[in-house]
């Protein structure tokens, strides 16, 4: 029935272009010259018609349940129930209604589902007539408004960036609403943990929350010395420092290569192939450092006669610099490209070689750019979970060895929240410090590397 | 400079050619430059005089698809030769291009870039000598002594010229080359740069690439005047000006096309 009537409405939307349009062409035939391109009277007509059904639409989802809900309830009214029971009740009448009750059916609630169905059919007719009617009848005031004279273009113009700030205050309220939950979550968390604990806690143990009985009542003395963030902290640095140990390198050394000593046919299929390694799905690389450098690293150093672990922190930071690769080659040849080709004249003009233009020219006037490129890198590799969970262990050694196992943030997130968690109890709560700790460190890095890459961009525009 | 009453050669070109691609743009160009004196290329926009200035210090080079034919002899000594060392020849030929190119870099980091790379000053004494007289050269150390330490970038259009011919002339090359040195640059800065062009043609062989008939006519002993990639005529500026042998360069000099 709503798809119908949407269906309907889209299609009066483009009837009502279409002679909008027309009536533009008719008065453009009488010689009168228009005040915008005769499509704009189109869009306008068009836009008169979704505007009206939007809000009709929007105040009928908003408002429909209540309404019914209220008229289903005064029939119960003033019969002793509870709030709850009432609820109870409404929920019962909506699940026979559509034939999903199991439990036994009382001749009230029959009736009261007999009531639902005739209210919804109600309900939904009239919002068709409504918003029918509504459409047709501003559409119609439109259409006669509409002159040589009359002003088109400028309120098309401005629903168009209407309909784009929305857009863009979606992805923000979004944002926004994530950072809140995670705020008032990690709040709760420091009313039990302290957060010096937190911050300077050498020992790192959820598991140990595990064992709580839920029905038992919270006390903060069993939780000391179990959310100490300093070994998941240092373990996801040293592994980031790992990564970039791999991937600034390998990433800035093909990064130049594409930029100024590939020919234009090695760069065509070499830039492509290496942003295929973008491509690659995190869960991919976990299973290749799990599964492949991870034993063969264990195997090397058990030839040498040294205590590898399977899960290590070397396996890890090894794959995740692959992973990052990409990232910093591809964005530090655009900045290396985007070096003014008559700065580049200007140093072999004066016999220096192509080497010793990329280190004393290019390279510094880049500088600020791949600055950028690697701060982005460091939070991608910060943020990186897949490879950490599979590839080095779950248990937070507070450790610099790269060959023992160790954990970062994300890995103990996953670890935290994976089945059954309860609401409310410091063992989820702390997924959400953890998360937010993890988001202030990116964000501060990506408003370093933002900045830096800003600067550089005003050096040459 | 005269031996003997008779000019010296300083640049000896034969049958030069220039394809980029399959598109030819330069054809059998044969033409002698005059040591210690300004000469003149012009011609309408394309007609290779660029190219040609491109070649005599190799630039061309850093264009994948151009090929260059023929011989360039300076100092006996064939530059298109695979045994041409080109750091070596862009030590003896500098070059100053259309638009100020200064480096991302000091005042003073700018001058001392090409002496560093050929080591040629020993202790900081000397390379502090070799900044403050290639400023000096170039007329530009009363305005930069005191800021030796900022940016090349934050001069004036005229005061980053002048600055990127310091910094040409700090390696002492033998001949400057300069396309279209003052197209960027307002009057007064041009005014100055022709002004120096005339001082450094006492010490270094200067060729000019122009637009500027004027400019030419004020600066330049010799005249070349290319079109659509041949050389059609050159001489003494004096004869190139006032009494051209091709009707084409007469055309062009007294504004009948280009």
């Amino acid at each position: 029935m709503n798809l119908i009537l949407f269906i309907f409405i889209v299609l009066l939307g483009f009837t009502s272009y279409y002679f909008g349009r027309k009536k533009a062409y008719t008065i453009q035939s009488t010689n009168k010259r228009l005040t915008a391109l005769p499509q704009f009277y189109g869009y306008y007509l068009a836009i008169w018609c979704a505007i009206p059904a939007f809000i009709i639409f929007s105040l009928w989802a908003i408002f429909e349940p209540t309404i019914v809900k209220l008229l289903i309830l005064s029939d119960y009214s003033n019969q002793g129930y509870l709030d709850d029971e009432l609820n109870l009740i409404y929920e019962k009448t909506k699940a026979l209604s559509r034939g999903q009750f199991t439990g036994e059916i009382t001749p009230f609630i029959e009736a009261s589902a007999e009531k639902y169905l005739s209210l919804r059919s109600i309900a939904q007719s009239s919002k068709a007539v409504i918003v029918l009617s509504i459409i047709i009848a501003s559409v119609a005031y439109a259409y006669k408004k509409i002159s040589s004279n009359s002003r088109t273009r400028e309120p098309v113009e401005k629903f168009l960036k209407a309909v784009l700030f929305t857009a863009s205050l979606a992805a923000i309220l979004t944002t926004v609403g994530i950072v809140f939950s995670l705020i008032f979550q990690t709040i709760d968390f420091f009313k039990v943990i302290p957060l010096f604990d937190f911050v300077f806690g050498t020992h790192w143990y959820p598991a140990k929350a595990f064992v709580r009985d839920s029905s038992e009542a919270l006390d903060p003395t069993m939780y000391s010395d179990t959310f100490g963030a300093v070994p998941i902290f240092a373990g996801t640095f040293f592994i980031a420092f790992i990564a970039m140990c791999v991937a600034i390198p390998i990433g800035l050394m093909s990064g130049i290569y594409l930029a100024e000593y590939a020919s234009v046919k090695v760069r065509q299929y070499a830039k492509p192939l290496i942003e295929i390694l973008a491509g690659i799905p995190t869960v991919v690389y976990g299973f290749f450092a799990a599964l492949t450098v991870g034993p063969f690293l264990k195997e090397i150093g058990n030839s040498m006669g040294l205590d590898v672990s399977a899960e290590s922190a070397l396996a890890a930071g090894g794959v995740m610099g692959i992973m990052i690769i990409p990232f910093i080659s591809s964005l530090s040849d655009d900045v290396i490209t985007s070096v003014p080709q008559s700065l580049r004249e200007g140093s072999y003009a004066m016999g220096a070689t192509k080497s010793e233009t990329i280190k004393k020219v290019i390279f510094p006037a880049a500088l600020p750019g791949i600055v950028g490129s690697i701060l982005l890198g460091v939070s991608r590799a910060i943020g990186e979970t897949m490879i950490v969970v599979m590839a080095s262990g779950l248990a937070a050694n507070l450790t610099l060895n790269p060959l023992e196992s160790t954990s970062t943030i994300t890995a103990q997130i996953v670890v935290i929240l994976i089945g059954d968690q309860a609401f409310g109890d410091p063992k989820t709560q702390a997924a959400f410090a953890l998360g937010m700790s993890l988001f202030l460190v990116t964000l501060c890095l990506n408003i370093v590397a933002l900045r830096v890459v800003k600067k550089y961009r005003e050096k040459y525009e | 400079m005269k031996k003997n009453g008779v000019k010296m050669i300083k640049i000896n070109s034969k049958n030069v050619d220039v394809f980029y691609g399959k598109k030819q743009a330069l054809f059998n160009i044969n033409l002698d430059i005059e040591e210690n004196q300004v000469t003149a290329l012009i011609g309408p926009s394309g007609c290779g005089k660029s190219t040609f200035l491109r070649c005599l210090n190799r630039m061309n080079d850093v264009i994948d698809i151009c090929r260059v034919k023929g011989q360039i002899i300076i100092n006996d000594f064939d530059i298109n030769d695979k045994s041409c060392d080109v750091v070596r020849l862009r030590e003896k030929i500098g070059m100053v291009f259309q638009k100020p190119n200064p480096f991302p870099k000091t005042i003073y980091e700018n001058i001392s870039y090409g002496p560093t790379i050929h080591g040629m000053a020993q202790s900081k004494n000397e390379m502090d000598e070799i900044v403050e007289t290639s400023l000096k050269k170039a007329a530009l150390w009363e305005e930069v002594k005191d800021r030796l330490h900022e940016p090349g970038t934050g001069l004036s259009g005229g005061q980053q010229q002048r600055l990127c011919i310091a910094r040409a002339i700090s390696v002492k090359p033998e001949v400057i080359l300069m396309d279209e040195p003052c197209s960027a640059l307002d009057p007064i800065a041009t005014a100055q740069i022709e002004e120096l062009i005339d001082e450094l043609k006492k010490d270094h062989t200067i060729i000019i690439v122009t637009h500027s008939m004027a400019q030419a006519a004020r600066v330049s002993q010799n005249t070349g005047f290319f079109h659509l990639g041949e050389l059609i005529e050159h001489g003494s500026t004096d004869k190139i000006f006032k009494n051209p042998e091709n009707k084409k360069t007469q055309d062009y000099i007294t504004g009948r096309f280009g």
